[in-house]
């Protein structure tokens, strides 16, 4: 079941006239021409869509909050909201480790994207819409004002719509490379000039985001689906994949695996097909056994082999589908050289907002780069000879290392216990995940040497 | 360019700041505090306001930086890719450390995912990319671009 990558390999993403003749901008049309904004919110609702950010928020609903925000409040003129109008930001500010689907639409066909950009701002009824698109992505951008362009041209987007008097402005906005930003609200403060962290929830950006005025910020796969959504009907939409989490999903295979890359599945399917299917994945390299994969970039949990059976959806499920990346993991890599990549990385892209999470991550990765180098804790003594003399004599006696490793691995207990509850935002206990699971997975292997 | 025409290219509203600022960093190679002041009084802003945005990013820099920084991915797939292996290959070429200043001329560092997972690993130099950089070709770029 193809919905996203249909008709990708008959697109030049540079020509809007392929777009237009795989069925391009026919769900604008209709949109527009033949339904109310009420009507398209709806039609979204009774489709399932869930956002493909992570989350996996009900994309219906949160149109219908921002839908039913009304014109600018003394409560928010008084904190200095300018305009009148709504935002609607289409987030493509993607840098989860292992994670390229927004990258590889946008490459494939930017059109789609667009399109549901420009149906989801009609929706809300926004005048103003945003690509918050990663500051490493320069091709893509590129690409995507291109096709920005000929869309104006086409009078896809602008002022007066296909002849409507609805009027749509987009920009391209590139990010200036930090992984925070794609947290919904720390990239609504990027857009503003500000620093980009996130900001307190309540209130959510669909009641007060952009400038203080209802913002929707969905994620560029989720628009994505949208065109086929209001061409197909939505029926036929919330028929496809699993019953709570209707409709395809990009996945991202890379490590071990024989067919690396992005392929498209229904949501539901097991991460047992999608490594070893050969439609997908097609198993694991030639003389690679499989350990474990990781699935939802650097923030996801660990997969033994004993649990690949679980369907991946956005309702209750044991391992959250996160940005759909699957790593797989064979039995010849360093677990030790792989905590040190996840601490490394969140310790680098921690914002330094909340302390727990700035702290945290800090110390997480001073310790991954201990146990990666085989070093001992420093000890409580307070002149270096002595904790050189203590160290000599533990390294004799074997036994005392052993110890000393230990304060080690209480530490980790501590930091992972106080990066998944206290943090500000996800980013802390997006941080813990994956080190909780290793730890409960491999604790012996990481600690006894 | 100078600062001022970089400014007048844009509108002083605030979602342009980002883009000044990025502008800026391309022309400069860093923002410091001249650059900072002119960027306030243009969008009229407080200077510590400017100087937030600008040191937050990781495209941008707030100092000038006098030696050439070499960024290697870490990511998951990199890594599944020997990263790690050319990271010590230009460790040794260099003699160098990773993420040690020690040296000055060079500076290898970890970079964060930027996307490329399928043409890893990724190495960068002075914002430039390489892709599928092998242990055996690093020497090739390091010579040719350092």
């Amino acid at each position: 079941m193809n919905i996203l990558t249909r008709s990708w390999d008959k697109i030049n993403p540079l020509d809007i006239g392929s777009y237009i003749r795989q069925r391009g901008y026919e769900a604008l049309q209709k949109a527009i021409r033949e339904m109310v904004p009420a009507d398209v919110i709806k039609e979204i609702k009774i489709s399932g869509l869930r956002g493909r950010g992570g989350a996996g928020f009900s994309t219906g609903e949160k149109w219908e909050m921002a839908a039913g925000q009304n014109s600018r409040s003394d409560l928010e003129r008084a904190r200095g909201a300018t305009s009148n109008g709504k935002y609607f930001i289409c987030n493509l500010d993607e840098s989860e480790p292992g994670t390229y689907k927004d990258r590889t639409i946008a490459e494939k066909n930017p059109h789609q994207i667009i399109e549901g950009l420009l149906i989801g701002a009609y929706a809300i009824g926004a005048k103003k819409a945003y690509i918050y698109i990663n500051g490493n992505y320069k091709k893509q951008a590129e690409i995507l004002r291109i096709a920005v362009g000929q869309a104006r041209e086409k009078e896809f987007l602008g002022r007066g719509i296909l002849g409507s008097a609805i009027d749509i402005e987009v920009e391209i906005f590139e990010g200036a490379g930090a992984y925070i930003c794609g947290e919904e609200t720390a990239l609504i403060n990027s857009i503003e000039g500000k620093r980009g962290e996130p900001r307190l929830k309540p209130p959510f950006p669909p009641v007060s985001g952009l400038f203080g005025r209802p913002t929707i910020v969905n994620n560029a796969e989720t628009l994505a689906n949208i065109p086929y959504i209001l061409r197909q009907g939505a029926k036929k939409y919330s028929q496809i994949g699993s019953s709570v989490s209707p409709g395809t999903k990009l996945f991202i295979l890379s490590g071990a695996v024989k067919n690396k890359g992005a392929h498209e599945a229904p949501l539901g399917i097991t991460p047992q097909e999608l490594i070893f299917n050969s439609l997908y994945g097609g198993g694991l390299e030639t003389g690679k056994e499989f350990w474990f994969a990781q699935i939802g970039g650097a923030s996801g949990r660990l997969v033994p082999a004993g649990k690949l059976d679980q369907p991946l959806t956005y309702g209750n499920c044991e391992y959250p589908l996160g940005s759909g990346s699957v790593l797989v993991v064979d039995k010849n890599a360093d677990l030790k050289d792989l905590l040190l990549s996840w601490a490394g990385f969140f310790h680098r892209e921690s914002c330094g907002k909340c302390v727990p999470c700035r702290e945290g991550t800090y110390r997480l990765w001073e310790i991954a780069k201990r146990l990666k180098n085989n070093d001992l804790p420093l000890t409580n003594c307070n002149n270096a000879s002595e904790r050189d003399i203590n160290i000599n004599k533990n390294h004799k006696e074997g036994q005392l290392v052993r110890g000393e490793r230990e304060k080690d691995r209480e530490n980790i207990e501590d930091i992972l216990w106080t990066l998944s509850r206290t943090t500000f935002c996800p980013l802390g206990k997006f941080a813990s995940v994956a080190w909780n699971d290793a730890i409960k997975m491999f604790g012996k292997k990481i600690f006894d040497k | 360019m100078s600062i001022q025409k970089i400014l007048l290219k844009f509108e002083p509203k605030p979602e342009n700041l980002l883009g000044v600022l990025k502008e800026i960093q391309k022309e400069n190679g860093y923002i410091g505090k001249k650059e900072c002041e002119g960027a306030a009084g243009y969008f009229s802003l407080p200077l510590a306001r400017v100087y937030s945005t600008a040191s937050f990013f990781d495209q941008m820099k707030t100092k000038k930086e006098s030696k050439k920084i070499i960024k290697i991915c870490s990511g998951g797939p990199c890594l599944g890719e020997k990263s790690m292996e050319v990271a010590r290959q230009i460790e040794m070429l260099l003699k160098i450390e990773l993420e040690n200043d020690a040296r000055a001329k060079y500076k290898l560092e970890l970079m964060s995912c930027a996307g490329l997972c399928d043409r890893g690993p990724i190495v960068m130099i002075d914002n430039q990319i390489f892709e599928k950089v092998k242990p055996e070709t690093v020497d090739d770029i390091l010579a040719n671009y350092l």
